[in-house]
């Protein structure tokens, strides 16, 4: 009989224990130079897919997370040295990223898109063709591409990399380089803000970004990110999200929904916050 | 007669006693041994590198010797317990190329001493260091920096800054050697009134006038060691040692008799 | 919306990070000149082991890329929790001290060694001389190499953009080249005119921290210590 008390009394403290600690927290390591994936809007607040999809996760999982904007250089070493506890960046999957992270579930399925001027004439064949000089941004899938399937495989072109993919935009503009590849809704962003430009045409490159955690997954959080990614695509809240930041939107337009939509985000209303975001971003 | 005009001197203030010291290879004391009286202005002469301004900072341990003692009054100076900046305190000393402290002025290199060193509240040391430059007729130019002033001038300024101290005795590392010769008289006229009001002295100096004029006792040095001591008339008159007649008539071919007067 | 409110909305998240430049580059100067001023003086005045081993500091920091050593400092401090601002700080700051050192180091023997023998003579210590009259014409002397190393400094700055979560004035400004390259119609065209204000910004901190250090000199100003090799305006 007193062995049960103790047995209750034991199981009543941790229950109140369990409703009285405070949420979970996670930091979120992401280079919020990249939109529409990851940015910084007008107000300061970091916004883009990546991130309301970590947001709206944690709202499903029932964790709070911190973003914090990261330098690209230092991610995977810090996500996986688990100074800080997710990647939510953009990151294709990768086997040499595999040998420092661990992957979610992949939760976009990304192209490469080709940009040239209007005026050049140049289609998708001819702007890859020897003798172009194609910019590309260091260290993404696009400048891996045209190592991999072009010059590594003998096509005579020239890869210019940049530090930020907005600067081969420039160089392109300025007649330094044939083309740019790049992600295919940053591409889409650009070629929306400047009439010069023109998409060529998009390589099926196929690669998969994911969330990603330490190696081993040491603070047992990669579950709830796929669990919560799951219910996330079950929902009407996942399309929602893709309308808003896929759809073409000016920047400053989805900005404007985001602070919006701001309210249902507070009110943990996961389908609501991404319906009126999308409802704000195509609002005409 | 300048040895006519001479006070009585009195106890023996400083002693020397077989002072070596070596540079390397160089020996340049080879136990130098001496006295020195209250009141006595002691002139030592001898040609360059025989160890004069080494003697002067062995005395003061500016520069410390290998081998001999010195005591002033009855404190051993050369003793390793005697707080030697106690002793430094009493013993002035007057550099050939004056080390007037550049960031100060005038009146702040003399007072800075009596600040730092004596403790004396501020505006009895900035008093006390105006006087001793009035002293050295500089009273005009207290608020100039050392960049400003002649040589003669800092060479006064850096008599009254040792001056401030209330010396026991001052050493003078060849006071004038540094200046243009229309501005060395300036400077032995100072020393000269320090000599004849009674303070003690030694003075490392080519200066023959000025020796003939105040020295009590005249050291000639050679090669590390003193070669002969004496008055200003035993020396200049009949040197027991042929080396010191000879130095003598060739320092006074070719500086002549300067005095200052 | 006209260029110049796109650009000015983009140049005001700039005031915004200043304060975090601003911050890492008092910290830093601060440290640099405290451990700098240390190391000058031991080796200037220090025993023969101190002095190797000041040496050795030296040659260690100057050698190494500030980049490197500041990503050294991020994986060795993050695991302790450091502030990022002081990671930062510490990296560039005992890089810094490394240069700063020489600066005072050279000061002090600019300093001729007679004033530290009149100084003894008077019967000040060691100490006392040091501080009362080797320290303030060292100091007038290293003004001027001093205001070097705070131009380098400032732009050792920008390199803080590595270091996760400190937004600095260049990481801000990398945040802002994207959205600003996608807004329409301007596309590319506010890039470089924005990324001119960013070099305005160091401009600003280059020349205004030299400014005041020229006022200070000019303040300090005694005859006899006249820079040297600087045409007078």
């Amino acid at each position: 009989m007193k062995k049960l008390l103790l047995v209750l009394s034991l199981l009543a403290l941790v229950g109140v224990g369990g409703v009285v600690a405070l949420a979970e927290k996670y930091t979120v390591a992401s280079d919020t130079t990249w939109p529409p994936f990851e940015w910084q809007a007008g107000d300061g607040q970091l916004v883009g897919f990546d991130l309301d999809v970590m947001r709206l996760i944690a709202i499903l999982e029932g964790y709070d997370v911190e973003i914090v904007s990261y330098s690209w250089d230092i991610i995977f070493v810090d996500v996986g040295g688990g100074s800080v506890d997710i990647g939510a960046s953009g990151a294709t999957i990768t086997a040499e990223r595999e040998a420092v992270v661990d992957f979610s579930a992949p939760y976009w399925t990304s192209n490469q898109a080709v940009i040239v001027m209007a005026d050049s004439g140049l289609n998708i064949a001819s702007a890859l063709s020897p003798g172009a000089k194609i910019g590309a941004q260091i260290g993404t899938t696009g400048a891996k591409w045209v190592q991999e399937q072009l010059i590594d495989k003998g096509v005579d072109v020239t890869l210019v990399e940049f530090n930020l993919y907005p600067l081969a935009v420039l160089d392109l503009v300025n007649g330094n380089v044939d083309a740019v590849v790049q992600d295919e809704p940053a591409s889409r962003a650009s070629v929306a803000a400047d009439a010069r430009l023109l998409i060529a045409g998009v390589i099926e490159t196929g690669e998969q970004f994911g969330f990603f955690v330490a190696n081993g997954d040491p603070k047992g959080i990669l579950p709830k990110i796929n669990d919560g990614l799951q219910q996330l695509k079950a929902s009407t809240a996942w399309s929602d999200l893709i309308t808003a930041y896929m759809g073409g939107a000016e920047l400053t337009k989805i900005e404007a929904a985001w602070v919006a939509a701001a309210p249902y985000l507070a009110a943990k209303d996961v389908v609501g916050f991404a319906h009126a975001l999308a409802a704000g971003a195509t609002a005409p | 007669m300048s040895a006519a005009t001479k006070h009585d001197l009195g106890d023996v203030i400083l002693r020397v006693e077989d002072l070596h010291k070596r540079y390397g290879k160089d020996e340049i004391l080879r136990g130098v041994t001496f006295e020195l009286r209250r009141g006595e202005t002691k002139v030592v002469i001898g040609p360059s590198g025989t160890g004069k301004s080494t003697l002067l900072r062995c005395i003061n341990q500016l520069s410390v010797p290998d081998k001999g003692r010195v005591w002033l009054e009855d404190v051993e100076i050369t003793h390793a317990r005697t707080n030697i900046n106690r002793v430094r305190a009493q013993i002035g000393f007057v550099f050939q190329d004056f080390n007037l402290f550049n960031h100060l002025t005038a009146l702040h290199n003399v007072s800075l001493g009596l600040i730092k060193v004596k403790k004396m509240p501020k505006g009895a040391a900035l008093r006390r260091a105006r006087e001793e430059l009035a002293r050295v007729g500089l009273a005009a130019k207290e608020n100039s920096y050392p960049a400003e002033l002649s040589g003669g001038q800092k060479q006064r300024v850096s008599i009254a800054r040792a001056l401030a101290m209330d010396p026991k005795l001052i050493l003078f590392d060849e006071p004038t050697s540094a200046l243009d010769p229309e501005l060395i008289g300036e400077v032995l006229e100072v020393m000269i009134q320090l000599a004849r009001g009674g303070m003690t002295m030694i003075v490392v100096s080519h200066e023959m006038g000025f020796a003939r004029a105040v020295a009590d006792r005249i050291i000639f040095m050679e090669g590390g060691g003193i070669l002969e001591e004496g008055t200003p008339s035993d020396l200049f008159t009949c040197p027991r040692c042929e080396r010191t007649g000879q130095f003598l008539r060739k320092i006074t071919e070719l500086y002549g008799e300067t005095d200052g007067q | 919306m006209s260029a110049a409110e796109i650009l000015w909305q983009n140049v005001r998240p700039l005031f915004g990070a200043l304060p975090v430049t601003l911050e890492v580059l008092g910290l830093l100067l601060v440290i640099g000149l405290t451990l700098g001023t240390v190391l000058a003086f031991a080796q200037a005045y220090g025993r023969r082991p101190l002095r190797y081993l000041c040496i050795g500091y030296e040659q260690l920091f100057r050698g190494i890329p500030p980049l490197v050593v500041l990503l050294f400092y991020w994986g060795v401090l993050q695991s302790f929790d450091t502030p990022r601002v002081l990671v930062a700080a510490l990296a560039l700051g005992m890089r810094s001290a490394a240069y700063q050192s020489q600066i005072f180091r050279g000061a002090i023997q600019a300093v001729p060694p007679g004033q530290m023998m009149a100084a003894r003579s008077l019967g000040m210590s060691r100490l006392q001389a040091i501080r009362s009259v080797i320290v303030p014409q060292a100091f007038r002397l290293a003004i001027p190499p001093w205001t070097n190393e705070y131009s380098s400094v400032v732009k050792d700055t920008a390199f803080i953009c590595v270091i996760g979560g400190l937004i600095d004035l260049t990481r801000q400004a990398l945040m802002k080249v994207a959205p600003l390259s996608m807004r329409r119609p301007v596309g590319t065209q506010l890039i470089l005119p924005y990324l001119i204000i960013l070099g305005l910004f160091y401009l600003a901190l280059t020349y205004g921290g030299n400014g005041l250090l020229a006022m200070l000199e000019r303040r300090m100003r005694i005859p006899g210590f006249e820079m040297k090799g600087k045409v007078e305006r």
